[in-house]
């Protein structure tokens, strides 16, 4: 489960103070499929990035499991995106120097667990989000579609507890992001990952089992149901 | 750390073959522009010192040299003392020498000079002079008439000699030169042969036979200002100045680094300009480098944050920069080392430096290899850290969104 309570973030930008998150609790239970909706500015993103451990809340705290990670050192941070997340951008963020089988194998060769073939493991993933056949192609010979799938291979290559994605269409053509949200369904059907992601097209609703709305930094509606 | 070393050694592999080309390119024809600096500038300094030395040794000094510690300037009883050198281990050869200060006569010009009395054979054995004769022939054991002239005082027509305005200048082969002794004799002499050695101080020097110096200067006999030893390759000089002390009283003896002042600070002047130029080399090398890695770390800012979010740690992607700093390091360095030898060696050595002692060349010392090496590699791995350690330092949504 991951717990988020009382959680705000204030953008100190010189002689203006911004509030992107203000005061955000919510719960995520293990194996759920979290859509965080909201129009642009509403602070989704800000709140993944935190829940991602990219970037430090100004207040509030984030539980994974009945541990808090909210103020951790930046190694022991390192670790736990390593170990427990999985994240994928908006915009693909592929190694360019890497082939899609290096870029989904990197993550894991970081952490090598003992009895774990990593290479094996990511060869399965690319087959798994239907890139089987692109394995040894570079990020820039891939569609944009492509390369997010192979992002979202490399989000899952240690067995992540959670994966959370950050507008993972949003750059995408409308068949390439009908294949990504049904890859990241059926990943949440099958592999029991939980998935928190970010849209603010309203369509993915469908994807999801649960829905956060927020805006001006609040969370303003939880399922459909006001805050 | 084995994880680490393996996920930088990946990174750092895509990056040197996936990388941008042109930085790759650019680095390394800097820093193989550096090595081959550091590498030329000793390499031309050592070869002016070896030069120098050589000259010194073969020409001037020998590897040792006795003189009179006493109050009297000579070494009697020469002929004992040089049997007695001869039997010591390490020694290869001696030779003794006399000398009276002279003023040399040709056609209306005069210089003065020291003229030296020795014994040809010995002589040949100790020094290369004999090498060096440029007109006429050497001396001979039995030669009575005869005078061998450095280049440096008979001028031998060519103006161009350091020293040919205070030269006889016209002095060649075959002509007739009056001595005028300290002690007061005047001689005529056949200029036997004339020497270049291009060791200005040795070309400064006349020679006659040890049989006519005692017919000058009869009361030198058994006597030598100074005996010149060349010691066997390898020898232990401490223990064969031990040994030739311990056979004769007022005398000194001395290497050749001793004897000789002015190539010894020579040298030491060398090191300092040496030490100067290798710093500033490497400030600029430095610099130079520093300012490459840092477009390419800024240009893969956006990387490095990705890299950092997937869960990739500071200390393998500070690595893998790391690697691929040797990598190029090693690379360059391989390629000078090739262009140095195999390069600008030969090519120096077919059109030489010239210096006041002969022509230099270029040397390759072990000793400087190494040290440009470890100099390289220090530089071009602090030159790639301290702009990954900033971006390393910068948060991660900073580094990928800017």
């Amino acid at each position: 489960m991951i717990k988020v309570q009382k959680l705000t973030k204030i953008y100190d930008m010189g002689k203006v103070k911004v509030k992107a998150l203000d005061g955000v609790s919510f719960n995520v239970v293990n194996g759920d499929m979290l859509a965080i909706m909201g129009k642009s500015g509403s602070g989704k993103s800000t709140l993944l990035r935190q829940m991602g451990l990219l970037d430090l809340p100004t207040t509030g705290r984030i539980f994974l499991g009945r541990y808090e990670v909210t103020r951790l050192a930046e190694s022991t941070r390192a670790g736990l995106r390593l170990k427990y997340l999985g994240y994928v951008f908006q915009e693909y963020a592929l190694l360019g120097e890497l082939t899609a089988h290096q870029n989904v194998y990197l993550p894991g060769m970081m952490l090598n667990n003992k009895g774990k073939d990593y290479k094996k493991r990511a060869t399965e993933l690319l087959k798994l989000v239907s890139l089987g056949k692109r394995v040894h192609h570079y990020p820039k010979e891939l569609s944009g579609g492509e390369q997010q799938r192979v992002a979202i291979a490399r989000a899952l290559i240690n067995s992540p507890k959670v994966l959370l994605a950050d507008e993972p269409c949003a750059n995408l053509d409308t068949i390439s992001s009908g294949m990504v949200m049904e890859t990241l369904a059926r990943l949440n059907q099958d592999m029991k990952v939980t998935i928190i992601f970010v849209s603010h097209d309203p369509s993915d609703k469908q994807y999801a089992r649960h829905i956060l709305t927020l805006g001006d930094g609040k969370i303003i509606s939880e399922d459909g149901s006001p805050a | 750390m084995t994880r680490s070393l393996k996920v930088a050694a990946l990174l750092a592999f895509t990056s040197v073959t996936k990388g941008n080309f042109r930085i790759a390119l650019l680095t390394m024809l800097i820093l193989i522009l550096v090595a081959l600096n550091l590498l030329f500038v000793p390499g031309l300094l050592d070869g002016l010192a070896w030069g120098a030395n050589d000259k010194l040794i073969n020409t001037y000094s020998g590897d040792l040299l006795i003189e009179s510690d006493g109050a009297n300037h000579y070494i009697a009883n020469v002929d004992q003392l040089m049997t007695a050198i001869e039997q010591i281990d390490g020694i290869d050869s001696a030779t003794a020498r006399n000398y009276l200060g002279t003023e040399i006569n040709f056609e209306g010009k005069y210089t003065g000079a020291a003229v030296f009395g020795v014994n040809p054979d010995t002589e040949k054995n100790v020094f290369t002079i004999a090498d060096y004769i440029i007109e006429g022939s050497y001396l001979n054991t039995d030669d009575t008439d005869a005078i061998l002239l450095g280049v440096q005082l008979a001028g031998a027509d060519r103006p161009d000699l350091e020293l040919y305005s205070r030269s006889l200048q016209n002095v060649h082969a075959g002509d007739r030169v009056s001595i005028s002794y300290a002690n007061g004799i005047e001689k005529e002499y056949t200029v036997r042969g004339i020497f270049y050695t291009e060791f200005i101080q040795t070309d400064l020097q006349a020679f006659i036979s040890e049989k006519e110096f005692q017919s000058v200067a009869p009361l030198l006999t058994n006597n030598a200002s100074t005996i010149h030893i060349k010691t066997i390759k390898g020898a232990n000089t401490e223990d064969i100045i031990n040994q030739i002390l311990s056979t004769t009283n007022d005398v000194k003896v001395m290497t050749w680094e001793d004897y000789a002042g002015l190539v010894h600070s020579m040298t030491a002047s060398f090191n300092i300009i040496e030490v100067i130029m290798d710093t500033v080399n490497l400030l600029v090398a430095g610099i130079t480098i520093f300012i490459v890695t840092y477009i390419d770390v800024a240009h893969r800012k956006r990387q490095i944050g990705i890299q950092r979010a997937i869960g990739i740690t500071p200390a393998a992607i500070t690595l893998s920069y790391i690697i691929r700093a040797i990598f190029y390091a090693i690379i360059s360095l391989a390629l000078a080392m090739l262009i140095y030898k195999f390069g600008i060696i030969p090519l120096e050595a077919h059109y030489p430096f010239h210096f006041p002692f002969g022509d230099v060349y270029l040397r390759m010392i072990p000793f400087v290899l190494i040290r440009t090496a470890l100099m390289l590699f220090i530089v071009s791995i602090i030159s790639a850290l301290l702009p990954v350690h900033g971006v390393i330092r910068t948060k991660i949504i900073n580094a990928i969104w800017g």
